[in-house]
């Protein structure tokens, strides 16, 4: 545009765009909006030096304590290593979305992206699926750091990795969904972060404290007390099962993202 | 082209957006005026899908900004430059921009040379001083190459040489045959920017006209007069019936006339003039005269007479 000419008919911007295609883009557009953020690199780091480190030290325990640990799975350093580390993740899928508001960058977000269902989708699979991939990796590496340090008093089985590997994916996974969901919904750091801790860590080690019977109901339906039951099998109360602990996660994730959804598509972009 | 049509905006008891209707029209630069909390901003977000409506509409080229897929082809906005990640490079910024819409990185490196960011691209925005951030939110407004422009105070935080630099782009994107649209508070730089000005003040449509229309239709014609024979000029004025006021011991001012008329009736009279000179209305002024209703937000008035003043008026 460097001498003055003419412009013409519409281009690609008034043409169609299809819908999967324009969801491809969006994708690649929130994935460099991610990897260009120092906070992202600061949480992924914080989250893998606090499983491989501590799978490390448990690995290293048990190797200088063979005759209790002896032939017991690695797999167990992803499990109980996934929720001190969570947090890193939940705050990095969460501080996707909030600080798009807290900066403004929302503004110039939805100039590019104005169709809003298409944004909200990209942005909940890249800041959900980064921080719950990412998380899956450092299981992994968990398990491996602890087998290595514990050789050859852990073992490290492929079927029993698998499990774990996947029920570590589907408590990441709800809880960044959550995460994100909050983010959109409160538009708002510290008030989502806040909320985050009541229901993933304050609320479910709370309740029951008090000894009142319905307030133990109500943390056994908090998704901090599923994702302690799906990872290491506490606590072990009536009401928590495998199947209620999935449902309990998938509605906590579902309702936040439909409540967060709701005002993105429906608010004004950040009054 | 833009169109908007009965665009209304209330938040609770406020009504910032009132009925408003008028055209952008493209191949011109439209200068969109009107003093602070008039509703600019909201109207232009409005434009843009950031904002819902109460009730009217606002297309772009025909179709709502939001039915736009991959909009930086169609139309480029800048509107909050401070509104970016501060840790983000601006060239990773951009890249952000570039890719949502399809837009080859190379084009990210020609608009950063286009609007002089250079190598400061590939420092955080949060060093950048707010003309820079100007700079960087129009790269992203011409990312996509698009036939409408929409600029929120372009200007703010730009030095001279930016804001020069500004006005030609304004001309060569409007000279292009683009729809530019561009708000600004600084009437002066309308004048010389805008070929046609939307007033608004208090949401409400003001005025709809091309800058020459405004000034002509507002101003009253005033004649500046020098003479060594003030009080006799003054007398002999009112008695033709031009209403005529004395400045200061040499100087008046005349008005409704032309400096010919004056110059012609003081040679009549054999009135010596040592200044003669029409008065020419500033955009300034008649924005002044068309909002003077409609200013929500007053500052504390010096109330002692200034003689500038009254030479202005």
């Amino acid at each position: 545009m460097s001498a003055t000419r003419t412009v013409g008919t519409p281009t690609m911007g008034a043409a169609a765009v299809p819908v999967a295609r324009l969801f491809a883009r969006t994708c690649a557009a929130e994935w460099t909006r991610l990897w260009t953020a120092k906070a992202t690199w600061w949480f992924l780091a914080a989250a893998a030096v606090t499983m491989v480190g501590l799978g490390t030290v448990a690995g290293f325990d048990a190797g200088g304590d063979p005759g209790s640990a002896q032939g017991d799975p690695a797999w167990a350093a992803a499990e109980f290593t996934a929720m001190p580390a969570q947090f890193a993740l939940l705050a990095l899928a969460l501080l996707t979305v909030t600080s798009d508001y807290a900066t403004g960058g929302i503004v110039p977000a939805l100039q590019w992206t104005p169709r809003r269902g298409v944004l909200f989708a990209a942005r909940t699979v890249v800041a959900a699926g980064t921080a719950t991939l990412a998380g899956v990796l450092f299981a992994l590496g968990a398990s491996v750091a602890g087998y290595l340090a514990a050789r050859p008093v852990l073992t490290l089985p492929l079927d029993v990795g698998a499990d774990v590997l996947g029920t570590v994916a589907f408590v990441f996974g709800c809880g960044t969904l959550l995460a994100v969901g909050l983010g959109f919904l409160l538009r708002n750091t510290a008030g989502s972060l806040v909320s985050v801790f009541l229901l993933i860590l304050v609320l479910p080690l709370l309740l029951p404290q008090f000894g009142y019977g319905w307030l133990t109901d109500v943390a056994d339906r908090l998704p901090g007390t599923c994702a302690l039951f799906l990872l290491v099998g506490e606590p072990t109360r009536p009401g928590i099962t495998e199947t209620s602990s999935v449902v309990t996660m998938l509605f906590w994730a579902a309702t936040a993202l439909v409540l967060g959804w709701l005002r993105l598509v429906r608010e004004d972009a950040n009054r | 082209m833009i169109e908007v049509r009965g665009l209304t905006k209330r938040y609770g008891d406020v009504l910032a957006v009132d009925d408003l209707t008028f055209d952008v029209e493209p191949g011109k630069v439209t200068g969109f005026l009107g003093p602070n909390g008039a509703g600019k901003s909201t109207t232009m977000r409005m434009m843009l899908g950031l904002d819902r409506p109460t009730s009217g509409t606002a297309v772009v080229n025909g179709r709502p900004f939001t039915a736009y897929g991959e909009p930086l082809h169609e139309v480029g906005a800048l509107l909050d430059a401070g509104a970016v990640h501060p840790g983000r490079t601006g060239r990773n910024h951009l890249r952000v921009a570039a890719r949502s819409n399809g837009i080859p990185v190379n084009r990210v490196d020609e608009v950063i040379e286009q609007v002089g960011l250079g190598s400061a691209a590939r420092r955080p925005i949060k060093g950048y001083s707010l003309g820079m951030r100007q700079r960087l939110g129009i790269a992203a407004a011409l990312l996509g190459d698009p036939r409408v422009v929409l600029f929120d105070e372009p200007i703010n935080g730009l030095d001279l040489d930016g804001v020069r630099w500004i006005r030609q782009l304004l001309r060569r994107l409007a000279d292009e045959g683009r729809t530019v649209l561009v708000s600004s508070h600084l009437m002066s730089e309308m004048q010389q920017t805008a070929d046609r000005l939307v007033v608004i003040g208090r949401g409400r449509l003001i005025a709809d006209a091309t800058t020459k229309e405004l000034l002509a239709g507002l101003g009253h014609r005033q004649v500046r007069v020098r003479t060594t024979e003030p009080g006799l000029l003054v007398s002999r004025l009112q008695q033709q019936g031009r209403p005529a006021r004395r400045v200061d011991d040499h100087e008046l001012l005349v008005e409704d006339s032309t400096a010919v008329q004056v110059g012609d009736l003081a040679h009549s009279w054999g009135i010596p003039l040592h200044h003669l000179s029409d008065l020419e209305q500033s955009l300034e002024q008649a924005f002044l005269e068309l909002t003077s209703d409609s200013v929500e937000f007053h500052g504390a008035q010096d109330t002692t007479p200034q003689q500038t003043q009254e030479v202005a008026r």
